[in-house]
């Protein structure tokens, strides 16, 4: 397969054109601070100035980006992909952004002859590393079978959910899911602190029960030592709950409890824990200091 | 004779015994209490190898749950005998060969160690210290096993009563339903009498996949509230993010099919969701006992000043499908209660 763009070197786009390159892909990348292309560098990969720059050399070019403010830039800013997608060449938003957002990335890059994709991912970190995300794709199906090879590097299974904006919305509701439940472990291991239980023995029994989930499995044990090295930031997964909520508000529909999830969040962000892993919500839950 | 029971490397038994193997996953727990810890190995117990005569078990409540786990003692082997407020849920399991008596006190007098499984904290107070309880026919020597989930002060009610008599008592509450009671995989949380619960871990292992310790009556109701609460609050939020999917012009069949491939993929999710996209709820866990364990899961955190407001959340939600109607679904009908309709 031909050269492949990759905007952005955060924590999962870094670990994803990684493993793009280990498996052989020829891969282009940008970052808006560069130094992060280093270590890619190293592993063989070509550095672009711009998204332009990457665009203009890459017949495909996936972008992950934080959150729809950063996604908007790498499109419609000064040096931005709009200078150079046309005719013949893709662009892939693997950015979790809202259904909006989304369109006005396909409606722009379309109207200069490109092909456009979103497709989010469920999954973090190490997923990312280990090439099992889940890929949630909707827009044009031309362009998901042209990307399908990298798809199957980067992920353990590939959806296409149809009209762009499908992807979008499957990635909030399952993330609004998910952080409706850190919020319940969270609550559950609290409890049984206070109750005089040990939480380490909640986790055994949890991990035989109907709910047993990798996700309690892999976090609960670093929550109960109060550990929360991000995989999967807790301002991402606020903003995550915060567009869930706002599709949730557009369509009517009632959902208090990811509503009262999303106050735990925002408390948590307040003291500071947004660069932490999600799981540090946890640490709302437990007994707070009244302000002064 | 003693049938052989699942899930078990008969080939790792060093020696024979009267009493079936334990379970090869099961884990050694810590048994918390207040001033220690200390580990509770799981005992090779040769107890029952060194009785003459089988113990003789008596079970009282045959709903949902108790009766498919005395179905699952009788058939491997156990004398048991049977009582049901409404008698005839007891005629399936004396065709099978179960004993028969007409009161909890009857069937605890005529055994050595009775099983309870009620569906709330008064149905578990009136069988085991009313009128013709289960208390009444207590004595030393004998044991009561308390299955229902309830709240700790009633446990404890229970507990003093059970032990005034000289028997001892054994809270065990069960985390799983209606199939995992049929196929033996229930996970037991006791706490209570050490002794008692060495005794009957012979039958804990046949009715279930794994037991735990936890030390003082109290701390098995606990544990179960928590995670009937973690579950409550769980299927909540499933239930909103299938209702939302769907309005915004998803499939939800997808939904649960994207779920079940990321980290947030749980059996529970897996099995219900198929049967939810369809609106249909088939009761394995009545939603009138969900909202019961929430409920008292609430007076838990209450209790200890604890704020657990997702809880609560749920909590409202599992009452509204309870005024629709839906008392008696499985509790994944509470997707209903997001469903907003006017009263005709």
């Amino acid at each position: 397969m031909e050269e492949i763009g990759f905007l952005g070197m955060g924590i999962m786009g870094k670990a994803m054109a990684m493993n793009l390159l280990r498996h052989g892909f020829k891969v282009s990348v940008w970052n808006r601070t560069l130094s992060k292309c280093d270590e890619l560098k190293e592993h063989g990969a070509s550095v672009g100035e711009s998204p332009a720059a990457v665009i203009k050399k890459c017949k495909y070019t996936i972008g992950m980006l934080s959150d729809p403010p950063a996604a908007l830039s790498v499109v419609f800013d000064k040096g931005g992909i709009l200078e150079e997608i046309c005719s013949g060449k893709g662009y892939i938003d693997m950015s979790t952004v809202d259904a909006e957002t989304s369109a006005k990335i396909s409606e722009a890059v379309q109207k200069k002859g490109g092909s456009f994709l979103e497709a989010p991912v469920s999954g973090s970190k190490k997923p990312a590393e280990d090439g099992q995300l889940v890929i949630l794709a909707a827009g044009e199906k031309g362009l998901y079978d042209a990307i399908l090879p990298a798809f199957d590097v980067l992920g353990k299974k590939s959806f296409f959910l149809g009209e762009v904006g499908n992807g979008a919305k499957m990635k909030l509701v399952v993330n609004m899911i998910m952080g409706s439940m850190m919020n319940a472990f969270s609550e559950g291991l609290v409890l049984a602190d206070k109750s005089g239980l040990s939480p380490k023995t909640l986790l055994d029994v949890l991990d035989l029960a109907a709910i047993a989930n990798p996700m309690f499995k892999m976090k609960g044990p670093s929550m109960i030592e109060n550990s929360y090295s991000p995989a999967f930031p807790l301002k991402h997964q606020q903003k995550d709950m915060r567009l869930a909520l706002a599709l949730g508000d557009e369509n009517a529909v009632s959902m208090p409890v990811a509503a009262a999830a999303n106050e735990a969040f925002k408390k948590a962000r307040s003291t500071g824990l947004g660069d932490l892993d999600f799981s540090a919500v946890y640490e709302i839950f437990k007994v707070t200091e009244p302000s002064a | 004779m003693v049938s052989l029971m699942r899930g078990v490397n008969y080939a790792a038994m060093a020696t024979s015994s009267f009493c079936p193997s334990l379970p090869q996953h099961f884990k050694p727990t810590p048994i918390i209490n207040f001033h220690q810890s200390s580990f509770s190995f799981k005992v090779f117990s040769s107890q029952s190898s060194a009785d003459e005569v089988p113990t003789r078990v008596g079970f009282l409540g045959l709903g949902i749950m108790g009766s498919p786990m005395a179905q699952n003692l009788i058939k491997a082997g156990c004398d048991v005998t049977v009582w049901n407020r409404t008698k005839s849920k007891c005629d399936p399991l004396i065709d099978l060969g179960a004993k028969y008596k007409p009161s909890p006190a009857e069937v605890a007098a005529s055994c050595d160690v009775t099983f309870a499984m009620l569906a709330d904290p008064e149905s578990a107070m009136v069988v085991a210290c009313g009128e013709d309880g289960a208390a009444n026919g207590m004595s030393p020597g004998k044991g009561y096993v308390d299955v229902s989930t309830v709240d700790g002060p009633t446990s404890k009610l229970i507990n003093g009563q059970i032990k005034e008599t000289g028997a001892l008592f054994l809270e065990a509450p069960v985390s799983g339903s209606k199939k995992p009671a049929e196929d033996g995989q229930l996970i037991f949380l006791t706490a209570g009498d050490k002794a008692l619960y060495e005794r009957v871990a012979t039958y804990l292992d046949i009715m279930g996949k794994s037991r735990f310790y936890l030390g003082d009556v109290g701390n098995g109701a606990a544990m179960k509230l928590v995670v009937n609460m973690i579950m409550g609050s769980m299927m909540t939020s499933f239930a909103e993010g299938l209702l939302l999917s769907e309005k915004v012009g998803l499939d939800p069949s997808v939904v649960v099919e994207v779920i079940s491939q990321g980290a947030i993929s749980a059996p529970m999710f897996s099995l219900k969701g198929p049967a939810m996209v369809q609106s249909k709820y088939p009761t394995a866990f009545p939603l009138k006992h969900q909202q019961k364990d929430m409920r008292l899961a609430l007076g838990l955190a209450e209790s200890v000043s604890q704020s657990t407001p997702i809880a609560a959340a749920a909590n409202e939600l599992y009452k509204v499908a309870k005024s629709h109607g839906l008392s008696d679904s499985d509790f994944s009908a509470v997707i209903e209660a997001l469903k907003v309709k006017l009263k005709d």
